[in-house]
């Protein structure tokens, strides 16, 4: 206390003082950083892949290591980066803020959470560096039992970054239930915190399935027990449900906190209330329960069951409900508010277009007739990148402009920010819409080649690809360029007016301990018709 | 959390010890019946009624705080979903079109246990038997 400059990017100093830390801002910011890392790695290898895929024919590489691009592409996407990215990095630094607490229930399990998920890298870099992985993200039997590539080590990698997700989850858990400063009831909680909440309950439901799935795999390849072995009476398809069990649940670990970022974002930037908080609170549950009960509509061509695919198929359209009650909600919370074009409005307006057409094209996919047709195609790899990137990536950047300021005292290039933001709207679509295409005229995914009616619109989305790789790296750059010293901004600085505790109570970068004293509250989250907040911009 | 320990008479415990024996005999016994596809209901109903007499007696669960019971059967429900809507899958499986089943059956001949198949489901002949030939099924 008593120094109000002191805050925790340089209190206490030196690189121990990192390593060992308790301090969740620092814990998320490691998590941001190596997040941040494998979100690079990965992207090289999908503009790897894109350049293959720019002309039929093998020209850049053999189909034995496209095969491992797109396997490590969707794991290293998925698995480092997007499920840790924005629950580790902004849950962390952001939740016990935005609580009005001083750090999460159990500061040293969540340390232990971020050397979980750094062990659980270490073996994706050994995989990457001696051969790569063949079976695909999804690891389905019966090849991934025998295929010769790497596939122990990444199941031991997820095997252990799942752990990482599980306790991720019960800490904050029990940081909602217990930590909340007084006066603080559950329908005063911002928006994000029921999102981090939803995420949490998924987390520690689903994650358990996977790190079984992961085990089963690898006694099924070591001793042979034959659970997915129709001789020895198992059953290959079993192992989709079991992944799928995980995996399904697991695409609302990725989009619930995307969504709750978006709710942040708009009644800020819009300077108005949001529309029909407790219908999105809800929808965030609903949409966490809903996600447990889908999961066979990934397996329409397996050979399940037709009364299991009328019943996944059936209950895949109730997905559609919640989420159109979100869209909805924000699209009035935009209503006759004061729209300002700043860069995380910007990425929350992609975010509605984007993840809109992700959606519904999932409805599609969700009518089985239509996913017959439709299954490995690229209309498929269309769909989910629209979800997976065109909702939670560009959310995440949304979020990640939306309180760097807070998170490190500093204003990066707002002009250079929109620029990439429209960039990466614009790049975005002109890769992924012609994919679509791709599916309907029935290109199958994972191909290194392809048949030369394709090549138009296999180049065209190379090309936008690239443009899409150019757009992100300068988003990024100009983050972290506006790091250097001379940028500081005044503590006391709230650029975007907002009214969450983590803007109103706190300094910008918050004091080591968030808050000098315990936070009073008096008004809530999004009270823009009662209290006006001015947007502070000095230096 | 409660504040004071329940202290469980030790007549519970031996009551819930005898019910144990009991229902192990019983899975035991059922084992030996064949009621087909119910049969394995029935073991996952016994081994489950098992699971929850420990819960609530020796892990002292019936008098702790009810959000610890919340939790337990929650998970319970969890398991329960991933358990019954597989089952409608790998118990209805062909039900409707027999031939659904043969290309899991023909995937399955990756193994080395039984022989391999061509895409009609023929067998082929031992010398190609071999794992470069599996690859090329994808």
């Amino acid at each position: 206390m008593g120094d109000t400059n002191q805050n925790y990017l340089t209190h206490p100093k030196g690189i121990m003082s990192w390593l060992l830390t308790l301090d969740h801002k620092r814990i998320g910011l490691m998590y941001l950083f190596g997040g941040l890392f494998f979100f690079f790695v990965g992207g090289l290898l999908a503009l790897g892949m894109r350049a293959e895929l720019a002309a039929p024919g093998n020209d850049f590489v053999s189909n034995d290591t496209y095969n491992s691009m797109y396997t490590l592409h969707g794991a290293i996407m998925i698995f480092l980066f997007i499920i840790p990215a924005i629950p580790g990095a902004l849950g962390n630094i952001l939740l016990p803020l935005m609580l009005g607490a001083k750090d999460v229930a159990f500061p040293r399990l969540n340390l232990f959470s971020f050397y979980l998920y750094s062990i659980g890298a270490i073996f994706f870099i050994y995989v990457l560096l001696s051969g790569g992985v063949d079976t695909g993200w999804t690891f389905y039997t019966p090849y991934s039992t025998t295929s010769n590539t790497n596939v122990m080590s990444t199941t031991m990698g997820i095997f252990i970054i799942g752990f990482s997700s599980i306790l991720t989850g019960l800490n904050f858990i029990a940081t909602v239930h217990k930590m909340r400063t007084p006066g603080l009831t559950w329908y005063k909680l911002p928006l994000f915190v029921w999102a981090l909440y939803g995420t949490s309950l998924v987390q520690i439901t689903a994650t358990p399935v996977i790190a079984i799935t992961m085990v089963l795999l690898m006694l099924e390849r070591l001793l042979g027990i034959g659970i997915f072995d129709p001789a020895m009476g198992g059953d290959p398809v079993l192992f989709q449900h079991f992944f799928w069990f995980y995996s399904h649940p697991a695409v609302y670990i990725m989009i619930l906190p995307a969504f709750g970022i978006i709710s942040e974002i708009i009644p800020v930037h819009s300077r108005k209330k949001v529309w029909g908080y407790k219908f999105i609170a809800y929808s965030t549950l609903s949409i966490a329960f809903i996600g447990f009960l889908v999961w066979g509509h990934h397996m329409f061509t397996s050979g399940q069951s037709v009364l299991s695919q009328i019943v996944f198929s059936f209950i895949t359209y109730f997905v559609g409900i919640p989420t159109g009650v979100k869209i909805f909600s924000w699209m009035l919370t935009m209503y006759k508010g004061q729209v300002s074009f700043t860069p995380p409005m910007l990425y929350a307006l992609s975010f509605l277009f984007l993840f809109t057409i992700g959606g519904l094209t999932g409805i599609f996919l969700g009518a089985v007739a239509l996913d017959i047709h439709l299954h490995d195609t690229y209309f498929v790899v269309a769909h989910f990148h629209y979800v997976m990137q065109g909702g939670t990536i560009v959310a995440f950047l949304g979020g990640l402009h939306h309180w760097w300021p807070k998170s490190f005292g500093t204003m990066y290039n707002q002009t250079i920010a929109n620029i990439a933001a429209i960039g990466v709207f614009i790049a975005f679509n002109g890769t992924f819409f012609p994919q679509f295409l791709l599916g309907l005229r029935g290109m199958p995914r994972r191909y290194a080649t392809y048949d030369p009616q394709f090549v138009e619109v296999h180049s065209y989305s190379t090309f936008w690809s690239g443009i899409l790789g150019i757009s992100i790296f300068i988003g990024v750059m100009n983050l972290l360029w506006s790091l250097r010293k001379s940028n500081k901004l005044d503590p006391g600085t709230n650029p975007w007016g907002a009214l969450t505790m983590e803007w109103t109570h706190t300094s910008s970068p918050p004091h080591p301990h968030n808050f000098e004293e315990e936070p009073v509250l008096t008004h809530g989250p999004y009270d823009y018709d009662k209290v006006i907040v001015k947007p502070t911009f000095k230096k | 959390m409660s504040e004071e320990h329940h202290i469980t008479p030790l007549k519970t415990y031996l009551v819930v010890a005898t019910a144990l024996f009991f229902l192990t005999a019983v899975t035991v016994w059922a084992s030996y019946i064949d009621l087909g596809s119910f049969n394995i209901v029935l073991a996952l109903l016994i081994a489950g009624t098992k699971a929850g007499v420990v819960a609530t007696f020796f892990m002292h669960l019936l008098w702790d705080d009810k959000k610890n019971a919340t939790i337990f059967v929650g998970s319970l429900m969890f398991l329960s979903i991933f358990i019954i809507i597989t089952l409608t899958d790998t118990e209805f499986r062909g039900a409707v079109n027999p031939e659904i089943k043969d290309p899991i059956n023909k995937r399955a001949a990756l193994y080395s246990t039984l022989p391999l198949t061509d895409d009609h489901g023929y067998p082929l002949d031992k010398e190609n038997n071999h794992h470069e030939g599996d690859k090329d099924h994808h």
